[in-house]
């Protein structure tokens, strides 16, 4: 993590084995705080968009919301990070608690929260500039470091973090646009953490790429669950099947069903879910 | 995955922690608001002469109009001997725009029609007109005028006539129509021009019957608009229809009255009746411009939807 | 292989000969205006363009260069009208450039939805005022405004920068500046709104995600985004400027000598056309309007120049794809 850089000590513990997970944890910072949502209820313009949602994310494990088109899964993720304050005719009730806090209190700060709850889109969307710049982007905005050796730092650690480093480290400066889609989407993943979130969100982040890249993309969220609240909306039930640890799935703004995973799959309570599992509803 | 150095005890600091992002951030909200209320500053000092003009020329104009103004001519009325109308003017710039329509129209149009319907975008003939009629397009006007002046009214022996000024105008009306008749067609979709086709309809007919009248909304603004710019102006006619106090009898040979020189030159006079006469002919011009604007953009846009 | 129907092709050769009629255009404006400057051009030859003198010396008698006619003791040199026609759309571009970036962005990035329809209608009607109309405004509100009010203050508190010290008049270069800011201000605040609400959601997205405030979007994706096509429209109001005759006559002042200030009078090369080609008859040599043509070239390929560059960066801006044309 980026903040390690800035006070160094002189143990070297990049064997990892003589680390406690106690250590690890506060080493990886006040990272993964956990999200409660509460009697949420979302409308656009008068439709009732989510009713009555309670769900516990739970940190440093991978929240799945699936469901079929049109079940609110991408409106819920978007109310995680405040990514719906300025559309129109947005109208919410109930809380949504980030470690303890509701997101939607009057001093909370819908620009800052985003540091703590980053957004990776379906479509990789890097800015035409060049890679480093891409990375930079945030901590820049935000002016989190003070010298330009511990940005690098930071970019390099980002890149290594979203498995893009070994990649593009001879070419940091080439545009970002000449990446792959797969490499393009990692390096949005690398440019989400260079901010230091504690939540992830994912919006369908694999369903754009290739299979080989999209597997990439599941092994990177594996890997980043062990520092990171992650949420993920996917439709790829095997997607699901292989990464979640818990399971949530949403129909016309409702709750179905949660569970967890692998289980849910085999195994699903209500009809409707096993509906879906078995591709019957659209 | 490559680990970084990991430091242990000493507490960490989360951005959205730090107090210098925080400071930094009220910097940046700061910064946001200022550029917000810039901008709409911007907005209101470039509409304040809008609608100060579009206030001034209406209350000033209505005050002045009058059956009078509208029926007489303008002679006597610049020395303020005598009130005097603006029938002349606006009898000429309308005798003007309908003579200088009438050559640009169908030049345009089927111009427009040639480019889009029998050439491919990557044509070189077709290139060389678009770029040529791109040239036009930014001749300016004054240029414009002194090309009419030397061409029609000196060399060519019209004098100055309502010819003059209207051949002057087509020129400049004329890349206006070519470019939105183009356009206007373009945009028409092929699974109509195919329909036709496999109908047994030949080019020439399905064009007529067919695509024009879809096309036809979008050509009839470029159309309303080149003619709005034209009644508009001014530099072209100056020396081509020179003015007249009388109205108009004779296409060649005979100076034309025009409501823009009103507005230029009796808005100087040191009479407080030219002055009248300059608000009329203003409050014309603008009421033709808000119309013709307000006709082309807001309702014909409803039907140009295909 | 079937025939083409005859129809069909009386059709396309008739069309193709109308679209002949830009090309007969041109011409005409090409060989007339040669055929008119030349005697300005061959007499004075360089010194047209180095010159501040603009003397048609009507009083004398008619001399000889090369069999052309002209009056001894006349001159003829454009550069105070050049340098008029430079400095007003200088100023112009100054001013409105600016404002029309914070119109445009106004549009695209701040205004709520129902209100941008009609401002954008309002700012487009503005490009349809006829310039006498806005040049009568200028005679009535603004000169006196300048005279009475914004002239005094900048007297008052910039006067110690030689450009605002002197002598206030309200017409000149202030007034030029100012209206033909007003002008421009419709065409480059329409174009780059297009430009820059063409800009891809995702990659607005995509920077708020990351937590910027609404002008680090404008500024950091918005406008590198949009930057080709707001050069273009930026070059394109500049010919509409340089071009720009009737307002600028009413309110230039008409001067014959360099300004001093930026309080006095002016000429650009265009209302001198406008306001002095009827004197101009009286010169028994001709040679009065040839110099006045030759005027009307050289404006002719500034303005032609100025616009064929715009439409290139307009049309690029347009195609554009975000394949990193732009370099950050």
């Amino acid at each position: 993590m980026c903040s390690e850089v800035l006070m160094m000590t002189k143990l070297d513990l990049t064997d990892g084995g003589s680390m406690t997970s106690e250590m690890q944890n506060s080493a990886a910072g006040n990272a993964a705080a956990g999200i409660s949502i509460r009697d949420l209820n979302v409308y656009y313009k008068g439709l009732h968009v989510l009713k009555g949602i309670n769900i516990e994310i739970e940190p440093k494990k991978i929240t799945v919301m699936m469901g079929p088109s049109g079940c609110g899964k991408s409106t819920l993720v978007r109310v995680l990070n405040r990514m719906n304050d300025e559309v129109e005719g947005f109208r919410h009730t109930g809380q949504v608690m980030l470690d303890g806090k509701d997101v939607y209190d009057k001093d909370v700060d819908p620009v800052l929260l985003k540091t703590r709850v980053g957004m990776v889109f379906q479509k990789p969307n890097p800015f035409p500039i060049s890679i480093y710049e891409n990375v930079a982007f945030g901590p820049r905005i935000h002016k989190i470091f003070r010298s330009k050796q511990q940005l690098d730092e930071c970019v390099k650690d980002s890149l290594q973090k979203a498995a893009l480093w070994e990649e593009v480290k001879d070419r940091l400066k080439e545009n970002a646009m000449k990446l792959s889609g797969g490499q393009q989407q990692r390096l949005c993943i690398a440019r989400t953490l260079a901010v230091k979130p504690e939540v992830i969100l994912l919006d369908e982040p694999a369903s754009a790429l290739d299979p080989g890249s999209a597997s990439k993309i599941e092994e990177l969220m594996v890997e980043l669950k062990r520092s990171f609240t992650v949420v993920l909306v996917t439709h790829n039930m095997q997607q699901a099947a292989r990464v979640a640890t818990k399971v949530i799935f949403l129909y016309k703004g409702d709750i179905v069903e949660t569970g967890e995973a692998p289980g849910i799959f085999e195994n699903p309570t209500k009809e409707l879910t096993e509906k879906y599992i078995r591709g019957q509803l659209v | 995955m490559t680990e970084s150095n990991l430091a242990t005890v000493t507490e960490v600091v989360m951005p959205w922690q730090d107090s210098r992002v925080k400071s930094n951030y009220r910097r940046r909200q700061i910064l946001d608001k200022v550029m917000k209320v810039l901008a709409l500053i911007a907005v209101v000092v470039v509409l304040f002469p809008l609608l100060d003009m579009l206030y001034l020329f209406a209350y000033k104009g209505l005050s002045v109009l009058s059956i009078s103004i509208l029926t007489e001519t303008t002679s006597g009325g610049g020395t303020g001997s005598s009130t005097g109308g603006i029938e002349n003017a606006i009898v000429g710039s309308c005798l003007l725009i309908g003579l200088s329509s009438l050559i640009a129209v169908p030049l345009g149009v089927f111009s427009g029609v040639y480019l889009a319907e029998f050439t491919s975008l990557h044509n070189k003939f077709a290139e060389a007109i678009r770029f040529i009629s791109d040239v036009l397009a930014g001749v300016p006007s004054i240029v414009l005028g002194y090309v009419g002046f030397l061409a029609f009214v000196l060399y060519l022996h019209w004098g100055y006539s309502a010819m003059a000024s209207a051949v002057t105008l087509s020129i400049l009306m004329l890349p206006y129509i070519i470019r939105t008749t183009e356009l206007s067609i373009r945009r028409v979709p092929d699974s109509i021009r195919e329909g036709a086709i496999a109908l047994g309809s030949t080019k020439s007919s399905m064009i007529n019957r067919l695509t024009l009248r879809f096309a036809l909304p979008g050509i009839i603004t470029g159309v309303m608009l080149a003619v709005s710019i034209s009644f508009s102006e001014t530099a072209p006619l100056l020396y081509t229809a020179d003015f007249n106090n009388y109205l108009p009898t004779a296409l060649f040979h005979q100076p034309v009255g025009f409501l823009t020189y009103i507005v230029y030159v009796y808005s100087n006079l040191p009479y407080q009746s030219a002055h009248n006469l300059a608000y009329a002919a203003s409050f014309v011009l603008l009421s033709f411009v808000f119309v013709v604007n307000l006709f082309a953009r807001v309702v014909l846009k409803r039907f140009s939807k295909i | 292989m079937p025939k083409t129907p005859l129809t069909d092709q009386v059709y396309k050769y008739l069309t193709a000969l109308l679209c002949c009629s830009a090309i007969l255009f041109i011409f005409i404006i090409a060989l007339v205006l040669i055929k008119y400057s030349y005697p300005s051009f061959a007499v004075w030859g360089l010194n047209f363009f180095t010159t501040t003198v603009w003397n048609p010396a009507l009083n004398g008698n008619i001399i000889y260069k090369y069999g052309i006619a002209y009056m001894s003791g006349s001159s003829y040199g454009m550069l105070v009208f050049f340098f008029g026609t430079l400095a007003s759309s200088g100023i112009a571009i100054l001013l409105g450039v600016p404002t029309s970036l914070a119109i445009a962005i106004f549009l695209t990035q701040v205004a709520p939805r129902r209100i941008v329809a009609p401002i954008s209608f309002l700012v487009e009607l503005l490009a349809g005022i006829p310039s006498v109309v806005l040049g009568f405004w200028g005679l009535l509100v603004l000169g006196p405004f300048l005279l009475h009010s914004l002239e005094p203050a900048m007297s008052t508190y910039l006067g110690w920068i030689p450009l605002f010290s002197g002598h206030v008049y309200s017409y000149g270069f202030i007034a030029s500046g100012l209206i033909l800011a007003l002008m421009i201000v419709p065409i480059v605040a329409s174009i780059s709104r297009d430009v820059m609400a063409q800009t891809p959601t995702e990659l607005k997205e995509g920077a708020k995600a990351l937590g910027s405030t609404n002008w680090e979007i404008t500024r950091k994706v918005v406008l590198p985004y949009a930057r080709t096509g707001i050069f273009g429209a930026v070059i394109l109001g500049l010919g509409r400027a340089l071009g720009e005759t009737m307002a600028v006559a009413m309110v230039s002042g008409f001067a014959h000598y360099l300004p001093t200030s930026l309080y006095s009078a002016i000429n650009t090369m265009a209302a001198e056309m406008a306001l002095s080609l009827d004197g101009s008859f009286t010169d028994p040599s001709g040679m009065y309007v040839s110099a006045l043509v030759e005027l009307a070239v050289v404006l002719l390929v500034i303005t032609m120049i100025v616009n064929v560059v715009a439409r290139a960066f307009v049309k690029q801006g347009f195609v554009r794809s975000a394949e990193g044309v732009i370099r950050v």
